[in-house]
């Protein structure tokens, strides 16, 4: 997974050069580019160490060698739902509360239900009734 | 694959943090005169005590990952026997002392308002209330995000690999907002 973190840590050494020398060039008054551009940095710095802990962690994959065969990647990729009906309640929810910004504040609150229902239902979809382990 | 995710979407909400961050500086560097007199309304005493508290719920939700990385949900022995507890115990220990944070949060308000600092007060208080607000609320979105992990470790009766990631991932992001608030207490209380 080198090339990964490399791919997103190498921000690090544009991002926050940019920043000081930003900084310098505006006298150090400007803090809006100075913070976002550093904070760039921190944002490239994150992905890419988290990449590399978790290199370290799993070591080499077949994505990392040339002569790899797909069949050697088989096996549990991590849990994923085949459908769910969830997201969708929560995108009703959401629309609700946004409805309620703009028409009135109480309608905010059936959203709130809503959005409550959708949660727990999305969250234990996997843990209850059929699916239960 | 969850947590890739989860550190990528945290990555962006650090943007989301440095746009809050720019705009307190920015008000700050044109309104010199009213950050020394409104900062000097702050309680620091209070709010380190808090900040303390959030700082050590950090470190108490890694030990529910640890549990969780051992497969174990629930304690192995008595009620305080803290070596032996599993990732119940300890999130729900890391929950209370969030909610103690939101509470302080609250109570900090309550005074500054009392002391005539609130959101439409002037420059400082936007910029104090939009920074720390929208802190608190990510705080208050962990805590809803514990009551739904522990919620999973009670429903599991074979606590396994699905609850663990989502109770990892959730240690991410909680870690994350403490390290925010670390950032945010140095700017509004230390450097003021």
């Amino acid at each position: 997974m080198k090339i990964e973190t490399w791919l997103f840590g190498t921000g690090i050494f544009f991002f926050i050069p940019v920043a000081v020398v930003y900084g310098f060039m505006t006298n150090w008054s400007e803090w809006v580019g100075i913070l976002g551009m550093l904070l760039v940095g921190g944002l490239a710095g994150m992905i890419g160490s988290y990449l590399g802990v978790t290199a370290k962690r799993v070591g080499m994959r077949p994505e990392d060698r040339e002569d790899a065969e797909i069949h050697e990647g088989a096996g549990e990729q991590g849990h994923f739902s085949p459908w769910s009906w969830w997201p969708l309640v929560l995108g009703l929810a959401c629309a609700t509360g946004f409805l309620g910004l703009a028409v009135g504040w109480w309608i905010l609150f059936i959203g709130a239900g809503i959005a409550l229902v959708a949660l727990v239902g999305w969250v234990f979809e996997y843990s209850r009734g059929d699916h239960a382990h | 694959m969850v947590s890739v995710g989860t550190v990528v979407w945290l990555s962006s909400e650090l943007m989301f943090f440095a746009g809050l961050f720019a705009m307190y500086f920015s008000l700050r560097a044109a309104s010199g005169e009213m950050w020394a007199e409104e900062t000097a309304k702050l309680n620091f005493p209070f709010a380190l005590v808090n900040t303390i508290v959030l700082v050590a719920s950090s470190f108490t939700c890694q030990m529910g990952v640890f549990a969780a990385e051992r497969l174990q949900p629930r304690r192995g022995g008595g009620a305080f026997d803290f070596l032996r507890w599993g990732m119940i115990e300890w999130f729900l220990l890391t929950f209370l002392m969030g909610a103690f944070f939101v509470a302080g949060q609250a109570t900090e308000y309550a005074m500054l308002v009392s002391e005539h600092v609130s959101l439409s007060t002037n420059a400082y208080g936007s910029a104090f209330y939009m920074t720390t607000g929208f802190h608190g609320l990510h705080v208050i979105g962990g805590l809803v995000a514990f009551l739904f992990i522990i919620g999973r470790g009670y429903a599991a009766k074979r606590f396994g690999h699905f609850e663990a990631t989502s109770a990892i991932v959730t240690s991410y992001y909680w870690h994350f907002v403490d390290v925010v608030w670390i950032g945010l207490f140095l700017v509004i209380y230390v450097l003021k």
